[in-house]
Order: C-alpha cells, then structure tokens, then sequence
C-alpha cells in the first residue's frame, strides 16, 4: 500500500498547530464537501481529507504517525514496522471504518485489536450509494454492486478486499429511499453479529423524465393544431404506451394526468404529460404560404398580455 | 456469500429504524438522537423520541448534521440549518436536472 502524507493532502506543514489543521480541514471540507462540489474526485479526495483530520486532529494519532513518517519508509508498498504503535492506545473512530483507507485500517483500524480478544461487538453499520435507472424502479431489477471491504488476514493484518453483491432493487423504490440489507456491514468482533448496509438509492439522470417523489413528468410534443384543436395521440411511458386526448384549446405547460401511472410505490404515484407545442419548420413555400395565411386572416397577438 | 446470490433487502419506510438502529446507523450514541428530536431539530417530534420510528429522511438528514457538527465544530442549530438548506437544493437540483439534464 502507498503511505499517506496526511499533512501534504490537508496543505499543512509538519508543524502545524492544532488550529491551523482544523482550518485547513474545513477550507477543504467546503471545496469537496458531496453535496455541493463539482469536482469529479469529490467523494474520494472528502475521504482522504476527513482521514487525515482524523489522524492529525487527534494528539495521540498524529503523535503516533509522526513518529512512523520520521522512520525511513518506502512510499509505495509500505509496510508498517510491527512495533511501530507501542506505547500509544488510540480511542475508537467515529466515522465508518470503510471509509478509511487500506493505509489508515492498517495502522488505525480495529485499534487495540489486541485488546479486544475474547470480546464480543456487532460490527458498524455501512452505507453505499447506488444508481439504478427509472425503469428499474417501474419493473424491478437486480443490480451489482461493488463495495471496498476491511477484512482481517490470518496474521492479523487489515487489508482491503473487493466485495461484488447482487441487490433486488424493490419496484417501486423512490429516489433518497435506503434499501436495507441485515447483517451485510461490517463483521462483528468475536461472536458479535455483523452490521447492517444502507444502500442510498439515487436514480440516474434521464433526459426524457423529473421525477417528484413518486409522481413522474414527462414531455409530450403536439402539433399546434393537436393543441388548438384537441387530439387523440400516443404517448410513450415508462408504463407503458397510452393513447390520451388532448383538450382543444390547450397551451405548452398543460399538464395531462395519468392516474396510477408513475412509480409503481405504495401508493402508487401518477404520470403527468407536460405539453410541448412544437412549431412545424416554414421550411417550403407551401408551409410559408400557410403561416402566411394565418398571420393575415387570424387576429392574434401573444404580447398581449404584455401590453404590447 | 456467493457473488451469483441476490440479496433482498428491506425498503427503509417499508420498515422504519428505532431510536438505537438509526443511532447505530450513523455511528452516534442514542443520546445525540434524542437530544436532536427533543430540540426540534430532525423528526416531527410528535411521538415521544423513545417509541419514535425513523424513515429513509431522518437517516440522510442525521447523517449530514454529523458531517457538519463534527467537520466544523458546528453547534446543532446550525447543523439543522445547512442540513436544511441541503433539502431544498435537491429539490431544486430536481428540477433543474429536468430543465438541463446535462447539470
């Protein structure tokens, strides 16, 4: 595994006072904070960074770290000395431990493992994003999905290990909904039960549809005389295809409802078709004769309104 | 476990958390639940905190005012009003995602 220069990643000297890091954190913290940066690296670089104010926040920790970063040390493929801890205890973390780097478990992670033999403790509880499609909510569907997992080795070490799980994704699951699996978080310490994993379920952006909670919006293009006129026409839903009329005299942004037509939750949700009067091109002299005529012989005015 | 077995979760408001399940889902002591719920600050606080259950909201929302007490040394009050202010945005992110779905 690399070794981690915490101070490097926070921008801080060696140095540093324990104000200075937390300032520096928190400048950090708000550049990647998930919810708001758009940098593409934001949910890794926010791991790295609460990582090390983890280590570096911490007196004990960051004592411990200095010292191990002041012995000659590869950069790559770090090893740390079996005794590079002694005379240091580390309080338990916060944070979830898979969030933590293999470089961070390894030193930090189960700390005073040691100390815990005979114990019994229910492993943590984890959390994972997951985004599925629209359709997946409309029909169900089963997603893979791929987690960083600690795991200790036969000598004691933590290392990182990749788990793959197949998840049934529940018709009619909302976006922000949490999918709940018993039991696949951490493994417990010694007969201690194992954790559970939260899945946040997100949907991925489709063009074609906004989706309200449980109501879904969708466009449905009409010709200027569908609208004026009102029609029967097609329209094309994640339910399915439905044919729908439209009311004569309608404008762009009239919703039509589709009762029951939205995610299939409990209850279910509906449908809304948001009219798109679309303009035929004048792009002939018989479609240019025709809005000729009808700008010479129909009195309209769509400034009106407007007082124009 | 076998990577060819689907598991099947359970749909969190199909079944809600109690008061220790949500406080160990975000890795607090019950305490700091029921602190929050009494304040007003998350949950409608109706029910009394012990017999509460806690939907898919409650979880997120507690777990961004974590993220924001304990990054910034943020009092409750303002962890509530960022976690707050966090809500509309993906209401409005919502929407705008319909108006440009490239955002």
């Amino acid at each position: 595994m690399d070794f981690k220069d915490y101070y490097k990643i926070l921008g801080v000297e060696k140095t540093a006072t324990a104000d200075e890091i937390r300032t520096a954190y928190r400048r950090l913290a708000r550049k990647y904070h998930p919810d708001l940066s758009k940098e593409p690296d934001a949910q890794s670089r926010m791991q790295e960074i609460n990582e090390a104010r983890d280590v570096l926040g911490d007196p004990e920790k960051r004592s411990a770290y200095d010292e191990l970063s002041n012995r000659p040390h590869a950069a790559h493929d770090f090893r740390p000395p079996p005794d590079w801890n002694t005379g240091y205890e580390f309080s338990g973390g916060e944070a979830e431990e898979s969030d933590y780097s293999e470089f961070f478990t390894n030193l930090f992670g189960h700390a005073g493992r040691g100390q815990t033999h005979g114990r019994h403790m229910p492993g943590q509880d984890r959390h994972a994003r997951v985004q599925i499609d629209l359709l997946d909510s409309y029909q169900g569907a089963t997603r893979t999905i791929t987690l960083q997992q600690p795991v200790i080795d036969a000598q004691g070490q933590i290392t990182r290990q990749e788990r793959t799980l197949d998840v049934r994704i529940p018709k009619g699951i909302r976006e922000g909904q949490h999918i709940r699996l018993r039991g696949q978080g951490a493994p417990g310490l010694g007969d201690g039960s194992a954790g559970d994993l939260y899945l946040d379920v997100q949907f991925r952006p489709d063009a074609r549809y906004r989706i309200e909670g449980a109501d879904v919006y969708g466009t449905l293009p009409v010709a200027p005389w569908e609208a004026a006129l009102g029609a029967s026409v097609t329209a094309a839903t994640p339910a399915g295809t439905f044919d729908v009329q439209v009311p004569a005299g309608s404008q762009s942004g009239r919703k039509l409802r589709l009762r029951g037509k939205g995610l299939p939750s409990e209850p279910a949700g509906d449908f809304y078709l948001v009219l798109d009067v679309v303009l035929p091109p004048a792009d002939s002299d018989k479609a240019r004769q025709l809005y000729e005529t009808m700008a010479r012989e129909m009195p309209f005015n769509p400034r009106q309104r407007q007082g124009a | 476990m076998q990577p060819t077995d689907v598991l099947i979760g359970r749909l969190l408001d199909d079944e809600t958390l109690t008061l220790e399940e949500l406080a160990r889902a975000c890795s607090v002591k019950p305490d700091w639940v029921v602190e929050h719920v009494q304040a007003g600050l998350f949950s409608d606080g109706s029910v009394t905190v012990s017999a509460q259950r806690f939907s898919s909201v409650d979880l997120r929302r507690a777990r961004r005012m974590i993220h924001i007490e304990r990054g910034y040394d943020a009092v409750p009050e303002l962890a509530a009003l960022v976690a707050d202010m966090l809500e509309e945005m993906d209401q409005l992110r919502t929407k705008v995602r319909a108006l440009d779905p490239k955002k």
